[in-house]
């Protein structure tokens, strides 16, 4: 890789771990009583045995004085290339011990790796990833981070998205269910016979009272294709969409996301997702169920 | 009865180009004047049009400016290029009951030049009818392009057969080689390998470029009369022995992905079973085909769908060579509309009647009979014609 | 409970995304980042609401095995992949399974939704009857 951003951030990466202030404070049993009731964690384990929860690891340096840590270069550079945005998207935690009251630590950042630029549900983006340790007094390990951001260009802020559906009586609500995080499938009142597309009449038994279930979200891919060309709007290529069976009976197109385009394939497990397109649009979208 | 009541006895086309110059609805004036100077009749003998409900010229439009005067029939067939044969069964219809004596079904547009299909359009569910709440399901997600409508089928079809894009791309190579004879093809002398193909950029996987039709400025005319009356004009008459529409259950526009099965073509199916009925003929009495090749997935469930090969079995057909010129059912002779023009399917019902005067440009032997067909993925419709 | 006696699925954990949650925990993580406790600039920066910091989601995580595991457990190791934001007025429903149990270490796959769909997906690595 040659390109500008690269090399910042493999010239970061040679820097290694970069330490940081001590933390201000002491581990103390106040911020440990603080966390936990605001967690409502009941384990009495803490502050019998005088330790702290280990997912506190951070919160101990948060109020450390900052130097640049070898990070906020590249992240700087993402923003200055337009790739404003940010959404985290791993975190790993390993807890060597629990840290105990009264020592006081002090974080080690070192910045890992950039990979990009790819394409995303949110837009085109870089992955940063970095791992912070943080050490005792005696310079050994107690708690040891891998954090992982998303920056990405996104969306024109405020525009609204172009492709959007026609709705009426018989339709809105499917459109409705989405934006309250429900995939819902209209259902004939009279005869129970689920069906989408929704329609004003029942197929089966002509009945035009009508409710819905709401789906359980799973399904099955049963084609697909990958749109390269010609450009459509609002959607970076390529994309995929699919036709997804539900375990319900009935079938929805959507797009599959959150995929590699050459791991999709038909038969694969699917599980829904809700995404905002603009202010009045939420679409029901399919990312891989895990196994 | 319909068969063998009407005939289509005139034949006319304008050049078949990427950018035509001239106005739609100058290039449906002299498309319907080369038809009528080709049946050797005159405007005035016109009293019926029929038409595309995707033309942008009206009948009355065109009547006026072809000095055609009374009209007693006029028509158009709804559903894209699905209407296509259904323009020459709607005019066969009036002629037979006496409500028109001569129609002229045509279709003009500038569809390279002016607007081209391919190109999304969000306006497709800009309105609560029920075609634009039908493609509400759809084009938000970007489901926006012929091409990737028929993607979708065409990937269910190869997984539910094992088909291969080498499959798809040996239709498109034969078209080409097809075109490559015919002087009025724009890929005249312009054929491709398979190679070429599969090398071809993707548009909407699993299609190529080369499995997608040309985009064509260009008209196209026919001339549909009595069988009495064709058999007296300049031509020899192309009999109307059958002809049909069809749309099947569960049916939608490029999208029917709600159905049990979708690896065939349902309204296809409809279309063949009243052609077969109707005619009193089966597969092995058609020397010809003009099947509807927009995208050429569904060139292969076309000739299972009308009975020339079994389920699944068309993949290996044309392997075999089944729709070349010396095939078992040579197809599109004249290259079709990978090949020689997209005119909606309106050249290839001309191309038919070529075939059986015996004046094609890539003429077959001994042809009595010939199966043509409409768009695909739609509501569409289908001819036999015979020689007269 | 003794460790040989732990179901295979975890009993599910309903947090109420109350604004006084979202905002309480993220000052007892020291997170004073606006879009966590101040809603129009959240809104302003195209946020629904104000949503959960990351570092509660990590401790609510580990709540959710502990109170399953009891006081005994030792957390070893937390990964999670972060999906959707938990807004305020959401609820955000925790269920894990045991995925591996061998040595006393214990392997559970954690998933946290909300409404969106996946708000945290990932696993977390605990030895039975350790010390801290």
């Amino acid at each position: 890789m040659t390109d500008p951003l690269h090399e910042l951030a493999d010239k970061q990466a040679a820097l290694g771990e970069v330490r940081g202030a001590p933390a201000p404070d002491p581990v103390n049993a106040p911020m440990i009583r603080h966390w936990l009731a605001a967690m409502g964690d009941a384990n009495p384990v803490y502050l019998e045995q005088g330790v702290a929860p280990p997912a506190m690891a951070q919160v101990w340096t948060m109020d450390a004085p900052r130097d640049r840590s070898p990070v906020d270069d590249v992240l700087a550079a993402l923003d200055d290339a337009g790739y404003t945005g940010v959404v985290a998207t791993d975190c790993g935690q390993t807890y060597h011990r629990y840290a105990r009251l009264g020592e006081r630590l002090t974080p080690a950042t070192r910045f890992t790796d950039l990979a990009g630029p790819k394409r995303t549900a949110l837009g085109v983006g870089f992955f940063a990833t970095w791992n912070v340790t943080w050490y005792d007094e005696d310079h050994r390990p107690v708690a040891e981070m891998l954090f992982r951001v998303l920056k990405f260009r996104p969306p024109e802020v405020g525009k609204p998205y172009p492709l959007q559906p026609a709705v009426n009586q018989d339709t809105a609500f499917f459109w409705e269910g989405a934006k309250q995080g429900e995939l819902r499938i209209q259902r004939c009142a009279d005869c129970g016979a689920l069906r989408h597309p929704p329609g004003p009449m029942c197929p089966a038994c002509r009945s035009t009272a009508r409710t819905h279930a709401v789906a359980t979200g799973r399904g099955t891919l049963h084609s697909f294709v990958v749109h390269h060309h010609p450009p459509v709007p609002g959607r970076e290529l390529p994309f995929v969409v699919g036709v997804v069976e539900l375990p319900e009976g009935v079938r929805i197109v959507g797009n599959v996301v959150d995929c590699p385009i050459e791991k999709v394939e038909v038969g694969m497990p699917l599980r829904v997702t809700f995404r905002p397109m603009d202010d009045r649009l939420v679409l029901p979208l399919w990312t891989p169920e895990e196994a | 009865m319909l068969s063998g009541r009407a005939a289509i006895g005139g034949i006319g086309a304008t050049e078949f180009s990427k950018e035509s110059g001239r106005s739609e609805l100058r290039l449906a004036a002299e498309a319907v004047l080369a038809a009528l100077d080709d049946a050797g009749l005159s405007p005035a003998d016109v009293d019926g049009m029929v038409t595309y409900s995707q033309d942008t010229n009206q009948e009355i439009a065109v009547a006026r400016e072809t000095g055609v005067g009374d009209l007693t029939f006029f028509s158009r067939v709804e559903y894209g290029g699905g209407a296509a044969c259904g323009t020459v069964a709607h005019a066969a219809m009036a002629v037979a009951t006496g409500l028109a004596r001569t129609v002229v079904c045509y279709r003009a547009f500038n569809e390279r030049s002016g607007r081209r299909f391919g190109q999304p359009n969000a306006g497709l569910s800009g309105e609560p009818t029920s075609q634009g709440l039908e493609m509400s399901w759809h084009v938000p997600y970007g489901l926006i392009t012929p091409a990737a409508w028929v993607a979708m089928f065409a990937r269910r079809y190869m997984h539910v057969y094992g088909a291969t894009s080498e499959d798809f791309g040996r239709v498109a190579v034969t078209m080409r080689r097809h075109a490559a004879t015919n002087p009025a093809a724009w890929f005249h002398g312009r054929p491709i390998t398979l190679e070429e193909h599969q090398a071809s950029r993707w548009i909407a996987e699993p299609l190529h470029l080369l499995d997608c039709c040309q985009e064509s400025d260009g008209a196209v005319a026919l001339v549909v009369t009595s069988a009495e009356r064709a058999r007296d004009l300049r031509r020899p008459p192309a009999l109307i022995t059958a002809a049909a529409q069809g749309s099947g259950a569960g049916q939608m526009m490029m999208t029917s992905y709600y159905r049990d099965d979708m690896t065939g073509l349902p309204e296809m199916s409809v279309v063949a079973r009243q052609l077969w009925e109707m005619s009193g003929l089966s597969p092995s009495d058609v020397q010809a085909a003009i099947l509807y090749d927009h995208f050429t997935p569904f060139v292969l469930t076309q000739l299972e769908e009308l009975g020339f090969c079994g389920r699944g079995e068309a993949p290996g057909f044309v392997r075999d060579g089944g729709i070349a010129l010396d095939g078992a059912l040579p197809v599109n002779p004249h290259g079709g509309q990978l090949g020689e023009a997209y005119i909606h399917g309106m050249n290839g019902i001309a191309e038919a009647v070529r075939q059986l005067r015996g004046d094609a440009a890539n003429q077959l032997a001994g042809v009595t009979n010939v199966l043509v067909t409409a768009g695909t993925g739609v509501p569409t419709s289908g001819l036999i014609l015979s020689s007269g | 409970m003794t460790p040989e006696t732990l179901p295979e699925t975890l009993p599910e954990l309903a947090i109420d995304l109350t604004p006084t949650l979202i905002v309480s925990t993220a000052l007892a993580t020291r997170d004073f980042t606006p879009v966590h406790h101040d809603p129009a600039i959240a809104r302003a920066q195209g946020s629904k609401d104000i949503f959960l910091n990351i570092l509660t989601t990590m401790g609510l995580v580990e709540r959710f095995v502990t109170d399953w595991a009891g006081p005994r457990a030792v957390i070893e190791r937390v990964d999670v992949r972060l999906g959707v934001p938990a807004y305020a007025g959401d609820r955000l429903t925790f269920g894990g399974t045991v995925t591996s149990r061998a040595g006393g270490r214990v392997t559970v796959r954690v998933h946290g939704r909300v409404s969106l769909g996946d708000h945290a997906t990932g696993t977390v690595t605990l030895k039975e009857d350790g010390r801290c």
